[in-house]
């Protein structure tokens, strides 16, 4: 349904491009936090918006987020040696500071002022929550710190990880604003799975499969309304928010702790899922984390790389037999693999042009537009985008049961509203 | 009942007698009228019903719904002032002589 024009502009976020512009206008999740667990621990290459860049923490315990390539002649500063407040070029021995600033090039004769002249490009990096964040846009349009729940809540109470997903931001996206694949994709997790199973909402899912969509602007994005038949003259909702430009959450169930994502693109055929879980108002219990470490609920289990150890490679794992059982529905074991086997399997960029949308694909259609819209506003008419604000990041998803005369948007009130020590609006 | 026009790409027109309330993109795959496809049965999620609303009908048909007004942003080969998904447009007596032309081709 998809313009091929329009295609390229929402999957393409390379520097210069539409949608690249309006990425680098937000606070982006490039690395875990424990990927760089102390001062001059290794350096970590970052792809991101298709750059190639050099994260690394100083003497000091400073962040650096920087060209990967050394001024000199180009060789990657992944082989340098992190020391001495700079991370230093094995092949001269030229040294950078986190800022990018060269402070050393030490072939030159002691008067020369060559290494004051020299700087790479940087971007701020900072640590919040278990996420080291990046900006890559132009600094004076740099927005406030991120708010998100998931990185605020005290100590204990949330879990991040981490995985490779090898195709398109966009088509990862917008299986996370699609509430109708559950019902088929994960009725399996529904009753396996530790950090899912044992809800009412379950129930609701499993039983109602051709849900109705109602989608409405909210702040920074959309809330996306997912129907199914609850008891008698009931409905129970799901309501997903999506945030602008790659923020979404899963509507909660029972008391299981609430999760969501970013899908940040490497490049235009690559992305990374962060996937978040936390509990608004209570740590997490040792097996819920336990579970989490071990891939379940929206994690992975991953290697070394966070690659998924179930991936294209193997065919992620495939297990006909549990297929034909029932215990998974596609036979891939995971909520998390289960969607990327297939938004893998759809090809690196997938050809919207071809797609036959149906009414479930509301929320799809309006995201695609608002972003769309976006890049747009950002470029031709330098209007800047939502999704920065505090009441666009203080934002919860929510699974309630309402009268069926009521709307979603005033049965839920202030349910979507993350509010600090309230605890999630469940099902 | 009122009479509906559909105008090809090459000018060739359909000439259909609707029924009040029905929908436009309805009434064309009901009699088999060319290039109106009507995938989604008219729940205006794929946009293969365009047409172009000749200027003397645009007020009586109106603007656009909001999806419907995605949809033809995105999807449509051709958007113009006049594009409407004719699943969107019902029927009615005042429509009767309703003229639109219909897309080379649909998405």
């Amino acid at each position: 349904m998809l313009r091929t024009e329009i295609n390229e502009l929402l999957t393409q976020t390379g520097p210069g491009t539409p949608m690249g512009q309006l990425f680098r206008r937000y606070w982006q999740p490039v690395l875990l936090a424990e990927e760089l667990p102390g001062n001059d621990c290794p350096p970590v290459r970052v792809k991101i918006l298709s750059e190639r860049l050099l994260a690394f923490r100083d003497s000091d315990g400073r962040y650096g987020l920087i060209d990967e390539f050394c001024a000199h002649r180009g060789a990657s500063l992944w082989f340098g040696r992190n020391e001495e407040g700079g991370l230093r070029c094995p092949y001269h021995g030229w040294k950078y500071d986190v800022t990018g600033q060269a402070i050393e090039v030490p072939s030159e004769p002691e008067t020369s002022n060559f290494c004051a002249n020299v700087k790479l490009q940087s971007y701020p990096l900072v640590k919040i929550g278990d996420v080291l964040w990046a900006y890559l846009g132009d600094p004076a349009k740099r927005p406030p710190l991120p708010e998100w729940e998931f990185i605020t809540v005290p100590e204990g109470q949330a879990f991040t990880s981490k995985r490779l997903q090898e195709c398109n931001w966009l088509q990862a996206l917008e299986g996370g604003i699609d509430s109708s694949h559950v019902s088929f994709l994960h009725s399996g997790s529904l009753d396996n799975d530790p950090l899912f199973k044992g809800s009412r909402g379950n129930a609701y899912n499993k039983g109602d499969l051709k849900p109705f969509f109602e989608v409405v602007d909210y702040e920074g994005g959309l809330l996306i309304g997912a129907r199914r038949n609850a008891e008698e003259g009931h409905y129970y909702w799901r309501v997903t928010p999506w945030v602008l430009p790659n923020f979404t959450m899963v509507p909660p169930r029972g008391d299981h702790p609430v999760h969501g994502h970013f899908w940040v693109p490497i490049d235009d055929e690559n992305c990374w899922a962060y996937s978040f879980d936390y509990h608004p108002t209570r740590k997490l219990t040792e097996n819920e984390v336990a579970a989490m470490r071990a891939g379940m609920g929206v994690h992975s289990a991953n290697d070394a790389s966070y690659r998924p150890l179930a991936n294209k490679d193997n065919d992620y794992l495939m297990d006909r037999d549990a297929q034909r059982r029932g215990e998974t529905y596609s036979g891939i074991k995971g909520i998390a693999l289960q969607d990327a086997s297939l938004q893998e399997s759809m090809g690196p960029i997938v050809d919207r042009t071809k797609e036959r949308l149906v009414a479930t694909d509301a929320g799809i259609i309006k995201a695609r537009q608002k972003l769309r819209k976006a890049a747009l506003a950002l470029t031709e008419d330098g209007t800047e985008p939502v999704g920065n604000r505090s009441v666009d990041q203080k934002v919860r998803s929510v699974a309630i049961v309402l009268p069926a005369d009521q709307s979603f948007i005033d049965g839920i009130g202030e349910a979507m509203v993350a509010r600090p020590g309230v605890g999630q609006t469940t099902v | 009942m009122p009479k509906v026009v559909y105008v090809s790409a090459l000018g060739d027109q359909s000439v259909v007698i609707g029924q009040v309330g029905e929908s436009v993109m309805a009434a064309a795959v009901r009699t088999g009228v060319p290039g109106i496809i009507g995938e989604c049965g008219g729940n205006s999620s794929c946009a293969t019903c365009h047409v172009w609303v000749r200027d003397e009908f645009r007020d009586l048909v109106g603007e656009p719904g909001d999806l419907e007004d995605d949809l033809l942003d995105l999807g449509v080969s051709e958007r113009r002032d006049s594009s409407r998904l004719s699943c969107q447009i019902t029927l009615t007596d005042e429509l009767d002589g309703l003229t639109v032309d219909v897309p080379a081709e649909q998405p």
